[in-house]
């Protein structure tokens, strides 16, 4: 038995629940991690390195890691691979010129093998602001119909800014995973 | 129908009780007060027992022949990581990076010494396991399409335009995001609030601007000028520009070089109301809190500076600009 499944099965005994967000910087991953565990969201600077937010929602505990997206430490990422049992890409919906920069992000991201079993949100964000794409045509862009047949995945549009959508979002991606991961209790 | 009228109800309840606890859990972390993140006591205790962590995992790793030590040490990093992840709310960038580096390390030194005690197997099928560098490597599993096909639509904004005057008025408009690019010696001028604003490919320009509610995202700009107020602004590829700014959040650079800062200073009728609007009209010093993403040590970054006073525009009124 290798290390990891020992892991996971002194975490399935707790009910927990690994969480990786990420995403292009300013796609507003602070923002819907704070709100969703009610926090003031008014003052936020870009994350220099990552957060980590432990919320308990319905019976489960989950462990949010929220890295920063910009350029120079997205090669950090990888760090935080292990183990994720949820994977949320947040998308700015109203940032049409770097989709392509998105797409290539969110392709690498699903090569990586140690991510192949993570169920996958995709949060089309800023929803709010006039201008920003739909979920449907932000699936169009990051053509996800051509994802790997076996993953789970959902796209759902959102706005971090009036906490639309972030329930929704988030309620499908626990029962997700549940229902992979603790399938038998 | 009604099944399904009431599935929503049920869930829209849900949500309510969530939301009510959500917030329940924030008040009792209000009254259980945050320490202060300037406060160079919980920094030192934060780095105290970091270092002892950390001395402890290392010399486990140097230490172990035994396979069956590695999940231990492996339970610890992740207690150290999160130990560091728990605390990055209040601790100054540098401490952050820098113990982001440390696990970093130690996680190497780990996978090292587990491919020294555990040799690979020889037959066996192939689970092609992660290894040391995990950049992903293109081509290997097939992706279709490298490039978005589908059609993206042009946001509002200015481009490709020289030696021209720009001005924009937000008030009264249904404009959300706008977008400034390929410019080339133009003076830009808008005025209202705004949601976002993306600023690209701008050469000797200057760029005034009322306030951006959400953040503001700059890439690749030169001896320019911008006079801008937002909650965030993010900062990439740019050179030998002053930034005369007033920020919620502490502003970012990424890849430049030559910026310099000051405060904001536009001016123009309705400003007050604007701002205060965009609930900006505090001034929160922040335009002086610099991040470099470049710069990994603890002193000041050699990419950016304060505009000394002597050479600051002083306040600039869009009225009287030719
Ligand atoms: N209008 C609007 N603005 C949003 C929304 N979500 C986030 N923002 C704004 O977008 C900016 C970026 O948000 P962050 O949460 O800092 O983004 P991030 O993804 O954490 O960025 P990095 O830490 O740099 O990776 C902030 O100014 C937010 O206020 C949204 O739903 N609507
Ligand atoms: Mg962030």
């Amino acid at each position: 038995m290798g290390l990891l499944s020992i892991i996971r099965k002194i975490k399935k005994k707790e009910k927990e629940m690994r969480i990786l967000m990420v995403g292009l910087d300013n796609s507003g991953k602070t923002t819907i991690v704070l709100k969703i565990n009610g926090e003031d969201t008014s003052v936020i600077s870009p994350t220099l390195g990552f957060n980590i937010k432990t919320i308990t929602y319905q019976k489960y505990t989950l462990n949010i890691w929220d890295v920063g997206g910009q350029r120079t430490i997205r090669s950090y990422w990888r760090n935080y691979f292990e183990q994720t049992d949820g994977l949320v890409w947040v998308v700015d919906s109203s940032d049409l010129r770097r989709l392509d920069d998105c797409k290539m992000e969110l392709d690498n991201l699903l090569k990586e093998e140690r991510l192949s079993g993570a169920s996958l949100l995709i949060f089309a964000n800023k929803q709010d602001i006039k201008g920003a794409l739909t979920p449907t045509e932000i699936a169009k862009v990051l053509n996800l119909e051509a994802m790997d047949k076996t993953r789970h995945w959902k796209i759902a549009g959102c706005s971090a800014y009036t906490g639309e959508g972030l329930l929704e979002g988030f309620d499908w991606l626990v029962q997700d995973i549940a229902s992979r991961i603790y399938m038998l209790d | 129908m009604e099944d399904e009228d009431n599935e929503e109800q049920t869930l829209q309840k849900k949500h309510q009780l969530m939301l009510e606890r959500l917030s329940a859990r924030h008040q009792t972390r209000l009254e259980t007060r945050k320490p202060d993140p300037s406060d160079s006591s919980t920094t030192s205790a934060f780095l105290s027992r970091f270092n002892d962590s950390k001395k402890s995992i290392a010399a486990k790793i140097e230490s172990s022949t035994d396979p069956s030590r590695l999940p231990d040490i492996s339970a610890a990093i992740s207690d150290l990581e999160k130990f560091v992840a728990e605390n990055s709310y209040l601790l100054p960038s540098y401490e952050i990076r820098s113990s982001l580096k440390t696990i970093s390390d130690l996680k190497q030194s780990l996978e090292n010494l587990t491919s020294q005690l555990i040799p690979k197997k020889k037959f066996s099928f192939k689970k092609s396991k992660p290894t040391k560098t995990q950049i992903p490597q293109p081509d290997t599993v097939s992706v279709p399409e490298k490039t978005t096909s589908y059609p993206i639509r042009d946001s509002p904004g200015f481009r490709h335009k020289q030696n021209q005057v720009l001005v924009q008025n937000f008030k009264g408009s249904e404009i959300g995001e706008f977008t400034i690019s390929d410019l080339d010696s133009c003076e830009v001028k808008l005025i209202g609030c705004v949601n976002a604003l993306f600023l690209n490919r701008l050469k000797n320009c200057k760029i005034y601007a009322g306030p951006v509610v959400g953040s503001i995202l700059m890439e690749e700009v030169e001896d320019c000028v911008f006079v801008l107020a937002s909650h965030q602004i993010r900062i990439h590829f740019a050179k030998r520009s002053d930034f005369y700014l007033r920020v919620r959040s502490r502003p970012i650079i990424e890849d430049s070089d030559g910026v310099r800062f000051a405060n904001y200073c536009l001016k123009y009728e309705g400003i007050e109301e604007d701002l205060a609007v965009a609930r900006l009209d505090e001034e929160t010093g922040n335009w002086a809190n610099v991040d470099d993403f470049k710069w990994l040590r603890a002193v000041q970054s050699p990419n950016w500076s304060i505009l000394p006073a002597e050479e600051r525009v002083g306040d600039v009124d869009l009225a009287n600009l030719r």
